[in-house]
């Protein structure tokens, strides 16, 4: 029975604590399990949280027994990529280098709010050093894989969360993403992944990579956790000055709204070229389940994702120039060279991009006016095999790590809100994912598009069987 | 003058600049990834921005 919960949602396994058919402490140690029996193939953890996880779930237990008012995801495991501080590990952001570091004093923001709200963590997730990375690959950790098909990519920078949450080994897990890293990963292992509007979420307690376009959110098998997790991490947080000051709406109550009412369309040009057919048809048929027949152009596209391009290595370079003086040998040398070239950028590049930043912005927003949802291709193919350096797109023979996030970069550019949806077809072995795109601050309009497609069975997240 | 792109000097100028040594597989991987950079650059510099266009530095959507 504990199996199954796991292999379920969070949401279940909160009802079945608070009914008391499963305790915290049972489901908190078949999760350790799990991930004991599996990590060896998946490569998602790199630290386990045991003696807390399980100090925690005893905790949550005896609250029970006391008849305390219980959280929304009492004694749901979670675990999130290692570039958030978790109390008494090295914030290793993937990188050789900062493991060398004190162990983190205090829990990032965002943890500390999923675990009030009853969810407990139970370790740390590989990742792309310092988050240049959309693979999934990691020179010192070993590569996450994917759990569908353990030859292909887990997609990254957030390759860990996709892994863990595909292989069953948590329901939610907590990502990064700057250019596509939920996104990307979501659409590789099949997951559903929120990256929240820019400045939403606290940032707080995380180890940084481009400060103007660092996100965090959830991965979850269910939007209904996707919500849940995300409600319980909204809020002002002090300590994050990037952080905008918005009201927080909680987005769970109004998850169930339906789309009735909503101008959804897909986006065309930049789109919906430049990608394997899967894609494409993946959004199509998105968008045949929702009626969506109306095609937009988001004029600038190209240049946004070239824009967001340029920033990455100019404000990552700047992030990493002392590491690179000092330690240069110890970088995952497809990440340094990369840094190493945003170190020598003329300046009016970036400075020319964050201008462009703000006229796209508004390009968006009249879109918005004519539309209130955006469908879009989460990446141009499907998980490419591990060790994979180049692939074809019309026509052109590309490198995979620059070019995977071509239709997540211009998104988060300008910091919309998405949901990135999987989507299977019979006979494929790997899953591709769909963006949802809402207006910013509107999170909630594109989790009730994604929890209708859900429940119509459009889209769905599977765990990797482990037979 | 119209801009030329040499990757190569960039690297031989900016590497002292910054402090950088560079080894030889890692300077051809930086060729490869400035030669990148410049084609976003020429991209994203393709049509005018206007001069009064405010930056996002912090960004609010």
């Amino acid at each position: 029975m504990i199996s199954a919960l796991l292999d379920g949602t969070a949401w279940e396994i909160a009802a079945a604590v608070r009914n008391g058919a499963a305790s915290a402490r049972e489901v908190t140690q078949a999760a350790l399990d799990r991930v004991a029996a599996r990590n060896a193939a998946l490569g998602a953890f790199t630290d386990l949280t045991a003696a807390r996880a399980l100090a925690r779930a005893e905790a949550i237990d005896a609250a029970r027994a006391r008849g305390e008012k219980l959280g929304p995801l009492v004694g749901a495991p979670f675990a999130a990529k290692n570039l958030f501080d978790i109390a008494g590990l090295a914030t290793r952001a993937g990188s050789k280098i900062n493991r060398e570091r004190a162990p983190a004093r205090a829990d990032a923001t965002l943890i500390g709010r999923l675990e009030r709200a009853g969810a407990v963590l139970i370790g740390a997730l590989n990742m792309g050093e310092y988050a240049y990375d959309l693979t999934g690959q990691n020179a010192h950790d070993g590569p996450s894989r994917n759990p569908h098909d353990l030859e292909h990519m887990t997609g990254g920078s957030s390759g860990g969360s996709g892994g863990a949450v595909a292989g069953g080994l948590t329901p939610i897990a907590l990502g990064s993403d700057t250019n596509g890293s939920i996104r990307v990963p979501s659409s590789f292992c099949g997951v559903f992944g929120l990256k929240p509007t820019y400045g939403r979420l606290s940032r707080a307690g995380t180890f940084p990579f481009v400060a103007s376009l660092d996100h965090l959110g959830p991965f979850a098998r269910s939007v209904r956790d996707l919500a849940l997790s995300y409600d319980a991490m909204l809020g002002r947080d002090e300590a994050d000055p990037a952080q905008a000051d918005v009201a927080a709406v909680p987005a769970t109550p109004a998850i169930e709204d339906g789309v009735a009412g909503l101008r959804i369309a897909k986006l065309g040009g930049y789109f919906a070229r430049s990608g394997e057919p899967s894609a494409f048809a993946a959004v199509d048929t998105v968008a045949q389940a929702l009626k969506a027949e109306r095609v937009v152009e988001l004029a600038g596209a190209e240049r946004a994702r070239a824009a967001a391009y340029l920033i990455t290595m100019f404000e990552g370079a700047a992030l990493h120039l002392g590491r690179l003086r000092t330690r240069a040998a110890d970088f995952d040398p497809e990440v340094r060279d990369r840094l190493v070239a945003g170190a020598m950028l003329p300046a009016a590049w970036p400075a020319q991009a964050q201008k462009f930043r703000r006229q796209f912005r508004r390009q968006a927003l009249a879109l918005f006016r004519e539309a209130d949802i955006l469908l879009a291709p989460a990446t141009p193919c499907r998980a490419p095999k591990l060790g994979q350096k180049t692939f074809v797109l019309d026509g052109k023979e590309l490198l995979v790590r620059p070019n995977v996030g071509l239709f997540t970069q211009p998104i988060s550019f300008i910091g919309l809100p998405v949901v990135a949806l999987p989507v299977w077809t019979d006979g494929e072995k790997l899953p591709i994912g769909v963006q949802i795109i809402a207006p910013p601050w509107r999170e909630d309009l594109a989790l009730r598009v994604a929890r209708v497609l859900e429940r119509d069975g459009v889209v769905r997240a599977l765990v990797a069987s482990f037979a | 003058m119209t801009p030329q792109f040499d990757p190569e000097a960039i690297i031989d100028a900016m590497s002292p600049l910054l402090g950088l040594t560079l080894t030889a597989e890692s300077r051809a991987q930086t060729i490869v990834h400035l030669r990148i950079a410049a084609g976003q650059a020429e991209l994203l510099l393709s049509t005018p921005i206007d001069d009064r266009e405010e930056p996002a530095p912090v960004f609010v959507p």
